[in-house]
């Protein structure tokens, strides 16, 4: 943060009212303060949206829910859960250690497009049809992700703008790839010829939407939150991301830990771009990872949460079935469900005039943490 | 500390200037969170003359320069110009009212040539409105004419050595119209040389009678160029001064204060020939830019012994401890550190000094010490997360942390709602003392230390005095850098003085009294009462980029 120039602008802004500004100030320094008013506001601004675009709230909300949870929806809704959760991942494993990483669609076309290559090319036998390029997809994505380290430590470039415009490259070559080298001839479509039935994820349910991606996802995020709280790695993340001086200062190998945390948060990606492929409809189809908008919707959960694991999942699940039930309320009462993506945007705002409000507080003790950059 | 009367004429009696000030600071009071860095400052700057504001790090010059320039805003008190109260919301109304602010860390466009560079924001148009660079340049050449100022405004600024981006930025203001410049520590980036050449500038900028503040706490450039002087220690004014008739001493008592009260008696111990446990030979450390920070500094601390480092703040206190702890920044060293026996090389990281034997106690405290959002049970493990003690079945045990750091609050008595409480909470000397229970808990035998009592209450004082007394006594090297000579009085076997890089005097117990400090301090001589030389042959040709 640049906590000189912004904490003179700050200094200059109205004085609030001491008593409102008193209570205000009691409210967001009390603990867990941040998700709780995060996800009430985040309902209030649902609210706001529907009433200003002329829907009546009594006749959405229903139909969110119906669309999102509602008889045959919720498998479609648990479905759609998972890459969310894991773009989630991609963005808050690093976000921990005080780095950002905003290339999730890169890396998440890229683990798409080695998984499907993989999968085309090398014909595996049992359970190393699916593990294969699940690893490949991983290893794409962690590599993407892991240049961003370099750039900073050795350059100076930091992670947020690296990973950023380093996105829109990979996500172009895996388009060019799925266009060219690796299309399905004839077809004049953009994707992939189908993918060798043994590689197709395998099904849990009837309908096919739910595959072994979803308790793939749902061990690594417990996985994630165990390291976070109780190994020494997740430790040295944590103390890197509260105060990166003060983890270099008890010998905390800091550079090799960002760059650490930017590669698994990578891999996450990756990853989530093969399990994409390896699920139906079984192919690489270009533009199909990148155009739902996971990685912004992970990005805003993770914010939302404040980076902490064991909300991530609660603010990932609140946002899918605004989502999800919001093309529900589309079908059902006609109500575009682009009102919810406004939503979504209004959420990342709210969070960051949040964190704004908080560095307020905390100016001129020089102690911007990452932490408080999502609280 | 009561300032003595003959030093401080109430500035509108004694004075008895004809005309108002050019700028006055009346009743400033700034508080950051928990640290008041301006309590009550009165500064007045009389039309013509070079004003320099001194004291240590941390005593809130730059907070009181960056009010006058309207980058802060006072919590109590007001800015005069001219006499008339006026309110700086931002730096450009302090612009608008002829302020100009050279920043410790240049703002200026690398890729921009020198006259782009000074216009930029108030550039000259032609009539079709296309920037008229010919004028710029014109007006650039003409102005650095005026003032002494020689720098050819075609070129580009990345390409120019530190000392004459420096008299770029001055350029920059004065072409705004500053009639007050307000300068931070700006010799920090010079050499003596280039410094030299800075005075005799802002004598020509004090004729035209515009005023200077001259922010420093090297008291060699206070009396060779400024008028007067007002000293601040933590956020009041100690002293106030007319240059002419005052001396580098009673500057250093007015900065460094006098004595902590009742520090803990300590036996001196008996000389010891015995090998060091920690020794620098030779160190000599240039930044990036060239500049030389050490210079040849040699020093040793045997087991059993406390050794202080003297010095005003920014002579060579921080790059030596950077060197020893491997926190230093790039640059170029050479010499010689051990480590209780081990050699240590750059290669060597933080974690593999802190596994052969060292513990360091750092002065920043929010920025390096603690991360202040943790927990103080985090806090105290810091260091020590790989130790098996701590490990559970799986990783980290939180019991076991939070266990040891409730023994290490009882033991070094630190008061805190609970383990579990942000160490942000903490007051300064519980954080301290928080920060002392970890590294004197951890079998370390040589212990660095700076600053241990700087923002602490009395209490918290006394009791950090005896931990260190203790950790000597049970047969731990300590290296006590600190600005506070009642405290390494107190405390410290020998003393070595640091002065701009390089020590200038090394000094036992018996023989160090605060006037030998206060000297070397100084890098005045005690024999000839004269200036010593500061560290000599610095950038060579200036060359390099920050």
């Amino acid at each position: 943060m640049t906590a000189g120039i912004r904490g003179a602008r700050r200094a200059d802004a109205p004085e609030r009212p001491p008593a409102l500004r008193a209570a205000w100030e009691r409210i967001v320094a009390a603990p867990g303060a941040a998700p709780v008013l995060a996800i009430a506001g985040t309902l209030v601004l649902t609210t706001v949206v529907l009433l200003a675009a002329g829907v009546s709230p009594a006749e959405a909300y229903p139909a969110i829910v119906r669309g999102a949870v509602g008889e045959g929806n919720l498998e479609y809704t648990v479905a759609n859960l998972v890459p969310t959760l894991g773009m989630a991942l991609a963005f808050a494993i690093p976000f921990r250690a005080g780095e950002f990483n905003l290339g999730g669609d890169g890396q998440l076309a890229l683990g798409g497009i080695a998984a499907a290559w993989l999968a085309l090319a090398v014909p595996l036998p049992g359970g190393l049809a699916v593990a294969a390029p699940l690893a490949a997809a991983a290893l794409a994505g962690a590599l993407l992700a892991g240049v961003a380290a370099p750039l900073r430590t050795r350059l100076g470039i930091p992670a947020i703008v690296s990973t950023l415009l380093l996105s829109t490259p990979a996500v172009a070559f895996a388009s060019y790839l799925v266009r060219f080298p690796l299309g399905e001839q004839g077809t004049g479509i953009a994707q992939t010829p189908p993918l060798p039935e043994a590689a197709h994820l395998p099904a849990l349910g009837g309908s096919g939407h739910v595959t072994l991606a979803v308790p793939l996802v749902l061990a690594l995020t417990a996985a994630w939150a165990y390291a976070d709280a109780r190994t020494v790695l997740g430790y040295e993340v944590r103390a890197t991301g509260a105060n990166r001086e003060f983890a270099r200062y008890g010998g905390v190998a800091v550079d090799r830990l960002a760059t650490a945390t930017l590669a698994l948060g990578g891999a996450c990606a990756g990853l989530v771009g093969g399990l994409i492929v390896l699920g139906p409809p079984y192919r690489f189809v270009d533009g199909a990872l990148t155009a739902p908008g996971h990685t912004f919707t992970g990005i805003a959960a993770v914010l939302l949460a404040a980076g902490r694991p064991a909300a991530v999942p609660v603010t990932v699940a609140l946002l899918t079935v605004l989502h999800v039930g919001g093309e529900g309320m589309e079908r059902e009462i006609g109500v575009p469900s682009s009102l919810t993506q406004v939503v979504e945007g209004l959420v990342i705002v709210l969070v960051a005039a949040f964190a704004t409000l908080r560095g307020l507080r905390d100016r001129g003790n020089g102690t911007a943490t990452a932490g408080e950059v999502g609280a | 500390m009561p300032i003595p009367a003959s030093n401080t004429p109430a500035p509108d009696t004694a004075e008895a200037a004809p005309e108002p000030y050019a700028a006055e600071l009346v009743g400033i009071t700034k508080r950051f969170g928990a640290v008041l860095a301006n309590d009550g400052v009165d500064l007045a700057i009389a039309p013509g003359e070079v004003h320099a504001v001194v004291g240590e790090n941390g005593a809130g010059k730059t907070t009181l320069v960056s009010i006058l320039y309207g980058l802060h805003r006072p919590d109590a008190g007001h800015v005069l110009r001219r006499g008339v109260r006026v309110r700086f919301r931002s730096p450009a109304d302090a612009i608008a009212h002829g302020l100009g602010m050279v920043h410790q860390r240049f703002r200026l466009f690398p890729g921009l040539t020198v006259a782009e560079n000074v216009v930029i924001g108030a550039e000259p148009v032609r009539r079709t409105g296309a920037i008229d660079r010919a004028a710029a340049r014109r007006a650039v050449a003409e102005l650095g004419e005026r003032y002494g100022l020689q720098v050819d405004p075609a070129a580009r600024v990345g390409d120019l050595p530190v000392g004459v981006r420096q008299r770029v930025e001055i350029l920059k203001a004065l072409y705004r119209g500053a009639e007050i410049l307000i300068l931070d520590e700006p010799t920090a980036v010079l050499t003596p040389g280039e410094a030299e050449r800075l005075f005799s500038v802002l004598r020509t900028v004090t004729a035209t009678g515009a005023s200077v503040v001259l922010v420093t706490h090297r008291l060699a450039e206070v009396l060779a160029a400024s008028d007067r002087v007002t000293v601040l220690r933590q956020g009041r004014v100690t002293g106030r001064f007319r240059t002419a008739e005052t001396t580098a001493d009673e500057l250093v008592r007015a900065m460094i204060g006098r004595t902590v009260a009742a520090a803990p008696a300590r036996h001196a111990r008996p000389a010891d020939a015995g090998p060091y446990a920690l020794e620098v030979r030779d160190l000599t450390v240039r930044d990036p830019d060239g500049v030389v920070r050490l210079a040849g500094v040699s020093l040793g601390v045997r087991p059993g012994e406390i050794v202080g480092v003297a010095g005003v703040a920014g002579s060579g206190q921080r790059e030596l401890v950077d060197q020893i702890t491997g926190l230093a920044a790039a640059g170029h060293r050479s010499g010689t550190i051990r480590l209780l026996g081990t050699e240590l090389t750059e290669a060597d990281t933080v974690r593999r000094r802190r596994a052969l034997g060292l513990a360091y106690v750092p002065e920043d405290r929010h920025g390096r010490a603690v991360a202040p959002a943790m927990s103080l049970a985090e806090n105290l493990v810091m260091g020590d997360q790989r130790a098996r003690a701590l490990r559970g079945r799986f990783g980290l045990s939180a019991a076991a942390v939070r266990a040891r750091a409730r023994a290490l609050a009882e033991r070094f008595g630190v008061r805190a709602a609970s383990v579990d409480a942000p160490v942000a909470t903490l007051s300064g000397g519980n954080m301290q003392k928080a920060v002392l229970a970890r590294e004197l808990s951890r079998d370390a035998r040589v212990v660095v230390v700076e600053e241990p009592t700087q923002g602490v209450d009395v209490g918290a004082q006394e009791r950090i005095h005896a931990l260190l007394a203790e950790a000597a006594g049970a047969g731990r090297a300590i290296l006590l850098v600190s600005s506070e000579l009642g405290e390494l009085r107190a405390l410290a076997d020998r003393v070595y003085v640091l002065y701009a890089g390089r020590i200038t005097a090394e000094l036992a117990r018996e023989q160090a009294t605060e006037d030998r400090i206060g000297a070397a301090m100084t890098g005045t001589d005690p024999a000839t009462g004269r200036a010593a030389e500061p560290a000599a042959p610095i950038t060579g040709d200036g060359e390099g980029t920050p």
